[in-house]
């Protein structure tokens, strides 16, 4: 059946089709700004729900069930914070959002409850710590990803900080990339460990060199959510220089094809990749640019995936950096103050070398892609100190690998789209497999475990060791209110091992998951081969099997 | 490998064992079929879930397009609606007009009656007007449990969302899993089309238009609870309009086909969650 229409449908057609190319077309999103204080005095009940929608690229989205409350992602390109940035946020969490904080996969702060009344003041405030929320959500470039250690790991290839701060300015200003077919992705990283995920991002740029010179290699049409798709590489080498001018042609060629328009639900880059395949694309993008690329490789895949957790000797001498593990992305306001405090601290003792753009070694705080965080810039001498009080703050390194790699996405109560428990069913699972395992727990290794709340994939269930979506069981409960299952992933991963997972157990009842969960984890602590990971595991059972270990009886998953 | 199970299972599952789709396979189908016109959809759907299908219809014109396009496919297949009790006449009218036209038997869900005595009784018939809260009780026992009902008979159920009706519908594939709704199939055949060629197509093939739409109607439900608007006026008009404090959306866009209305009514009436 054909996918894209031959014939590229002109504007009129592609507005009759899509809601949302009419809505842009009216009014951009980004031009909601200057209503806001009109809005505001309207009064909540009044504003269009036209301009609701167009709030979302400042990064705003109605909390459940909508009655005036909003979560705002914050973002924090590469996930480098100063301590005066993780101040203001934890500020405006304490005195607008009740509080609330949370770390996403994709290195924002997300913070909820917030009232349109306050946004002008909100927005201004993190203007004036040289934070945005432009772009965060809507049809934008989203945060721009990286690795967490940029320019302090000793095994990076080069540093491209200042790359990723400018790439993530110039699509904000340059306004046409404020109207794309839909949300697009990006990372760039020189990570010798890849940490950043590159194999499913619309498009990564890959630290790498040629005849000495840094540059990047290039993946294109990564992504998850219902179609999920690993990234292909472009067989490129972009000279770092010209890094920005192959971006902005790629994402060129992909915002001015109509095609693409016609629907969202094929409305992102994986699918455009997917239908000319890369080295086609490769040819619009040198036609766009007006000259050919050079040829290259994507440097080969590391064996596993990486998070930059514990201490590390910074390539700065004297330096080291320490990552935290936060619980389920849970970081309140008032830990995002007393973190904030203890790294201006650290930075003030030290006096901090002054250069002519501030202080070059301050103490900062970087956002993980697993929602955790990272210290950079610690004297090594102070860090046994240091990481006794980040632990007196909640965030203690003995909370092990199973709390520092299980992830979940925002889910209940705030979420519009879930339909089950997110954070709450993993503190569940996570604290049951510590129970469960005992002393055992640690030969559990690098477990991650990836929960999710709907199809849209925002903890990345496809890619975990276990994955978990939620949804519902056709059975109800007494009272006949809906009862919730987990459809479980297995052999999906990052790195070497790259695939996307299968739902192998469908729809198991969300009191028996974790129970589930243990019997996998069980079977792989007892059948594996020496050193065999539970990806090589799963792969090497099949689904007949893995459903007898995990108990769940055939009838049920069937039902 | 012997396993003790996690679960008794006390009976095997009633009637044929279901025929689900998985999330990948639900992700493939949607891509492949995204460009395939209505017809095409439901050709594929029918043959692969047969008598496990039925079209789900308030008798609005997609409703009736839908219907009209499968009748032309295969005679046999199910059309199902909920009586709320609370219907306008003309929708009884219509509803004889298919039997009438069709030679089709449109299967009808009703509300449990103790549910009903027990609300009615205590809250009084028109509690909707008191407030939100009472407003989604009076849904969820009327309509969204009926439906429930008719939707765990199914593997695959056909409803009449566009894309073009909201923005958060806009993102709608033509193949879903019903994830609010045990994982059965949602079929969306009609995603891309505009309400224009819908009633084209309704006038093409002269299907039964409820009566309604021409007395200035965009939406059509119970009684008490829709009325006709005006040119130029907001079509949110034309649902529960006297409320303040309705959650942004469902005026009109969250109608139990999206999973929408389900969600506000299980934050606003249990306080949170889907938590059991």
């Amino acid at each position: 059946m054909p996918k894209a229409p031959e014939i590229e449908p002109d504007w009129e057609l592609v507005r009759k089709r899509n809601f949302v190319e009419r809505l842009k077309h009216e009014k951009g999103g980004l031009a909601v700004l200057d209503d806001l204080p009109a809005m505001i005095a309207a009064g909540y009940e009044a504003v269009p729900e036209e301009d609701m929608v167009r709030l979302q690229w400042y990064g705003l989205y109605h909390d459940k069930p909508k009655l005036g409350h909003f979560m705002m992602r914050v973002k924090v390109p590469g996930g480098r914070l100063t301590p005066r940035g993780l101040r203001t946020i934890g500020e405006i969490a304490q005195r607008f959002g009740r509080g609330h904080g949370e770390l996403t996969t994709r290195q924002n702060i997300q913070l909820h409850w917030l009232e349109m009344g306050r946004l002008p003041e909100v927005l201004a405030t993190l203007a004036a710590a040289g934070l945005t929320t432009t772009g965060a959500c809507g049809d934008n470039v989203r945060n721009i990803t990286g690795c967490p250690v940029a320019g302090l790991d000793r095994d990076e290839l080069f540093d491209c900080r200042e790359l990723l701060a400018e790439a993530a300015d110039f699509f904000i200003r340059h306004r046409e990339y404020s109207d794309l077919p839909r949300k697009h992705k990006i990372t760039i990283s020189a990570c010798a460990h890849q940490c950043n995920a590159p194999e499913m991002h619309c498009i990564a740029l890959l630290g790498t060199f040629r005849s000495g010179q840094p540059g990047f290699a290039v993946k294109v049409g990564g992504g998850l959510s219902t179609w999920p798709r690993l990234a292909d590489d472009l067989g490129v080498f972009v000279p770092a220089p010209e890094a920005i001018d192959v971006l902005r042609a790629i994402l060129d060629v992909w915002r001015e094809d109509r095609r693409y328009r016609l629907s969202r639900a094929r409305a992102r880059l994986k699918f455009m990749i997917d239908d000319l395949g890369p080295r086609r694309f490769r040819e619009r993008v040198e036609a766009r640019l007006g000259r050919p690329l050079l040829d290259g490789a994507a440097p080969a895949a590391p064996a596993d995936e990486a998070d930059h957790a514990g201490v590390h000797a910074q390539r700065q001498e004297g330096l080291a950096y320490a990552g935290f593990p936060v619980y389920l992305g849970l970081m309140n306001g008032e830990q995002m103050l007393r973190l904030a405090d203890l790294a201006a601290e650290v930075s003030d003792r030290e006096g901090g070398r002054e250069s002519g753009h501030g202080r070059q070694d301050e103490v900062e705080i970087r956002l993980t892609r697993r929602q955790n965080f990272i210290l950079a810039n610690l004297p090594a001498e102070r860090v046994p100190e240091i990481v006794r009080r980040v632990a007196a703050i909640g965030f203690p390194f003995a909370a092990g690998n199973l709390r520092r790699l299980a992830i979940a996405c925002t889910g209940n109560p705030f979420c519009n789209f879930t339909v089950a428990e997110t954070k709450g069913r993993l503190r569940q699972i996570v604290d049951h497999l510590e129970t469960a395992f005992g002393e055992q727990a640690a030969a559990l290794g690098e477990l991650r475990l990836n929960l999710d709340g709907c199809p849209h994939a925002c903890a990345h269930h496809w890619i975990g060791d276990i994955g978990l979506q939620g949804t519902t069981l056709r059975e109800r409960g007494a009272a006949g209110e809906r009862l919730q299952g987990y459809d479980l992933f297995l052999r999906g991963g990052l790195a070497r091992g790259a695939a996307i997972g299968r739902p192998v157990l469908r729809r198991v009842p969300g009191d028996v998951v974790h129970l589930a969960i243990e019997r996998l984890c069980r079977a792989w602590l007892d059948g594996r081969q020496p050193g065999e990971p539970i990806q090589q595991f799963f792969i090497r059972h099949s689904d007949e099997q893995l459903i007898d270990i995990a108990g769940v009886p055939a009838e049920v998953l069937a039902r | 490998m012997i396993h003790e199970p996690l679960l008794q299972v006390a009976a095997a599952a009633p009637g044929a064992p279901r025929d689900l789709l998985d999330e990948f396979e639900a992700g493939q189908l949607a891509n492949d079929f995204d460009a395939a016109t209505p017809e095409e959809v439901l050709e594929w759907a029918m043959a692969r879930w047969r008598q496990r299908l039925a079209i789900c219809t308030s008798f609005q014109a997609e409703g009736m397009a839908l219907f009209d396009m499968a009748w032309r496919i295969d005679p046999a297949v199910r059309l199902f609606t909920v009586d709320t009790g609370r219907l306008p006449q003309e929708t009884y009218e219509i509803m004889e007009q298919v039997r009438e036209r069709y030679g089709a038997a449109v299967e009808v869900h009703v509300p449990e009656a103790r549910k009903l005595e027990r609300m009615t009784t205590h809250f009084g018939p028109n509690l909707f007007r008191r407030s939100v809260e009472a407003r989604l009780l009076c849904c969820s026992v009327r309509k969204v449990e009926p439906i429930r009902g008719a939707l765990d008979t199914l593997d695959a159920w056909v409803t009449g969302l566009r894309r073009d009706q909201w923005a958060s519908r806009a993102n709608i594939r033509k193949i879903e899993i019903d994830h609010d709704h045990g994982g059965l199939a949602k079929i969306n055949p009609l995603a891309d089309w505009t309400a224009e060629e819908v009633w084209d197509y309704n006038r093409a093939h002269d299907v039964p238009v409820h009566p309604l739409y021409a007395r200035g109607y965009t939406s059509i439900g119970c009684t008490p609870c829709t009325r006709p608007t005006g040119d130029g006026e907001d079509p949110r008009a034309g649902r529960w309009w006297w409320e303040k404090n309705a959650p942004k959306e469902c005026g009109i866009h969250c109608p139990l086909e999206t999973g929408g209305l389900e969600h506000e009514l299980e934050a606003m009436l249990h306080g949170g969650g889907a938590e059991r």
